[in-house]
């Protein structure tokens, strides 16, 4: 009986071995992102978790930037203290150019779906902004289809709740490496930034 | 009613018992060596040390090896990794400093004298450990503790679980395996409702009496010292599958040279190797995670004792249910832990026997903002009736030999940073070692055994 359970351990163990070859366009970041950054932000960049951004689909300047700032800790809100600043640290250049080209990749997460009156709601703000409290339409840098461009960032199926997170960490200065957001949000309500972040994340 | 000279025996086997259990009472730590080497702060680990999140779990199954130092490297003609050193060893420490004070003093332990023990017990420190946690290799990675206890007096060794990771891809899912040596069971799993890690958490000492009887795989089996080697995997984030054996290997064991072998001087010494086996479901949406899970070993064991090792076992079937529930917000944070153990035991070098042996505990805690938090459990091990099992003798023994034990913990908590806490835990006993009343035959109630216990908890 021994004798078998050890013959098991061992031919499980070399088929385990046996698959565990990666493969992609680019195996080595493909690797890292899987061994590593698919703890908090899910296999291929696609979270469950609200407290982590996803990041599949994710515009691959922005993707970049962000690793900079993270790494030299110009981007300080609370989480990207606790985790990403000690994540970042050790990234080099090219590294974190190819980590945005693999989430770039990477299928994005599908729309949201929420409560229809917050996201008509929403809607309002994003396509036409706030003209009496000075905020901009979101379309003008994020797109009607909320997908981004080069550095501006893609929120179509992000998570609200950390869209949410986000829009007051920039009101709040916590995020202080957007200044642009920062003016957009500053007479934002948080009821509007729930709405607002609801109908982006439904696109 | 028990003759002097067996009462004084029953007395010392209880003692014993008691102390050897208490060394192994379930420890439970968390490590700033692991913050040291990743970046990351205690949270990205823990809701509130020592319990884990989803990323601490990942953490752990990924071998320790997540590694934002500079390193040390070497690479083979080949240009493959020969060497990845952290540049400075994650090393912490941990200080525990504790009071306890039960409901009624403890005798004195002079059988001969009829006064009591002083009661309020000062501990400083409890326990004062030195870990190495993180990554000693490309694949491999460590958590290793050595702890002076005050129960001895002494260093020794404690919790450690060395393991090797890697992923492969099944199927378009990831696969991460690996292999754990370590020794205790179920101190390699990464849910907070198996025995070597469950909230709400015991770390009371021998300054406060704990209930005699435990299965083996809840402590039993780790207090005779032993190692283990089991394989695991984790597919799709989701399903856990673990099968490992494991061999009696305890520290500190005199015998006929030293360190060994093994021989009738040592006890409940496992008869060849004794499998164990995990099998985990965790579900994750947003926030929250489920998970419910099957454990279980086998033991055959020689006694020891004084008898050779051979012959007859003592024969152990245990199978647990488990199950925990987390949710993680920003502000708030709550969990529940729930475990079964069942335990047949068939006790054939001691008078063939068949006993049963049942494990119960649920727990929650509630933490906000990882600051103020309480926790509220229940407990329960009921079983067979056996009196050359479960002894008389005075506070640690039974008068009637049942091994039942019922009651509550709760605890309040304080954690004004995160590697540092307060707890102030109330422990209370509906039934000790077989009744509520007159337990030990000495005249000693349960509630007798409820305890205040205030704890500082601190790592760096």
């Amino acid at each position: 009986m021994k004798r078998y359970f050890l013959e098991l351990l061992v031919a499980t163990a070399s088929l385990l071995v046996s698959v565990s070859a990666f493969s992609g366009e680019d195996a080595e970041i493909a690797k890292l992102a899987t061994r590593v950054c698919a703890n908090c932000h899910g296999p291929h960049g696609d979270s469950v978790s609200s407290a982590f951004p996803r990041l599949a689909g994710q515009q691959a300047a922005y993707t970049e930037a962000q690793l900079k700032t993270f790494k030299d800790k110009t981007r300080g809100d609370p989480y990207a203290q606790a985790y990403m600043w000690g994540m970042a640290s050790q990234l080099d250049e090219d590294t974190i150019k190819r980590l945005g080209a693999y989430y770039a990749a990477q299928r994005p997460h599908p729309a949201w779906k929420g409560d229809a009156a917050r996201i008509a709601q929403g809607r309002s703000i994003y396509e036409n902004g706030m003209p009496e409290a000075e905020v901009p339409a979101c379309t003008l840098c994020h797109g009607e289809n909320a997908h981004g461009k080069d550095s501006i960032p893609r929120l179509a199926g992000q998570h609200p709740e950390y869209l949410v997170k986000q829009l007051v960490a920039f009101k709040s200065m916590q995020r202080a490496n957007n200044p642009v957001m920062h003016s957009v949000t500053d007479k934002m309500s948080l009821e509007q930034m729930q709405a607002v972040a609801e109908f982006a994340a439904s696109k | 009613m028990q003759a002097p000279g067996n009462r004084t025996m029953g007395i010392l086997a209880s003692a014993v018992a008691f102390v050897s259990l208490a060394c192994f009472a379930p420890q439970s730590f968390a490590v700033p060596s692991f913050a040291r080497q990743t970046g990351l702060a205690c949270e990205g680990c823990h809701t509130v040390f020592p319990e884990l999140t989803p990323f601490g779990r990942a953490f752990k199954l990924n071998g320790y090896l997540i590694d934002n130092l500079p390193q040390v490297k070497g690479l083979t003609t080949d240009n493959k990794e020969a060497l990845l050193l952290n540049w400075l060893p994650p090393i912490s420490i941990m200080f525990q400093t504790s009071y306890t004070s039960t409901s009624k003093a403890l005798p004195d332990s002079d059988p001969a004298l009829s006064g009591n023990s002083q009661n309020g017990q000062v501990l400083f420190p409890q326990q004062a450990s030195l870990f190495y946690a993180g990554r000693i290799a490309p694949n491999i990675g460590a958590f290793i503790q050595m702890t002076y206890g005050s129960d001895s007096g002494a260093f020794g060794w404690d919790n450690t679980d060395i393991r090797f990771a890697d992923h492969a891809n099944v199927s378009g899912k990831d696969l991460t395996w690996g292999v754990s040596l370590n020794n205790n069971p179920t101190v390699q799993d990464v849910w907070n409702s198996t025995p070597a890690w469950q909230s709400p958490f015991d770390q009371r000492t021998s300054a406060a009496p704990t209930p005699a009887a435990a299965t083996q795989i809840d402590g039993a089996l780790a207090d005779s010292g032993v190692a283990g080697l089991s394989l695991y995997g984790y597919f799709a984030n989701a399903f856990y599958a673990e099968f490992g054996v494991y061999r009696s290997a305890p520290q500190g064991f005199g015998g006929q040279a030293g360190a060994g072998p093994l021989d009738s001087t040592a006890s409940n010494v496992v008869r060849g190797t004794a499998p164990y086996w995990r099998l985990a479901y965790e579900w994750q949406q947003d926030r929250s995670s489920w998970s419910v899970g099957t454990f279980g070993m086998n033991v055959d064991s020689f006694p020891g004792e004084g008898a050779t090792l051979s012959g007859a076992t003592n024969k152990y079937r245990d199978l647990a249910l488990d199950t925990q529930y987390q949710f993680i917000g920003d502000e708030s944070i709550y969990s529940v832990q729930a475990v079964y153990i069942q335990e047949k035991q068939t006790l054939d070098a001691i008078a063939g026997q068949s006993n049963t042996l049942k494990t119960m505990r649920i727990g929650g805690s509630y933490y906000y903002q990882r600051k103020y938090g309480g926790a509220l459990g229940y407990f329960a091990t009921t079983g067979t009736t056996d009196t050359s099992l479960y002894e008389p003798g005075a506070v640690f023994g039974s008068a009637n030999g049942s091994p039942d034990s019922k009651g509550w913990i709760g605890e309040l908590n304080y954690v004004p940073w995160q590697n540092v806490k307060f707890s102030l835990q109330y422990t209370a006993y509906n039934r000790f070692n077989g009744s509520s009343s007159d337990y030990d035959g000495f005249g000693r109630n349960a509630s007798d055994n409820n305890t205040i216990y205030l704890l500082g908890w601190f790592n760096f």
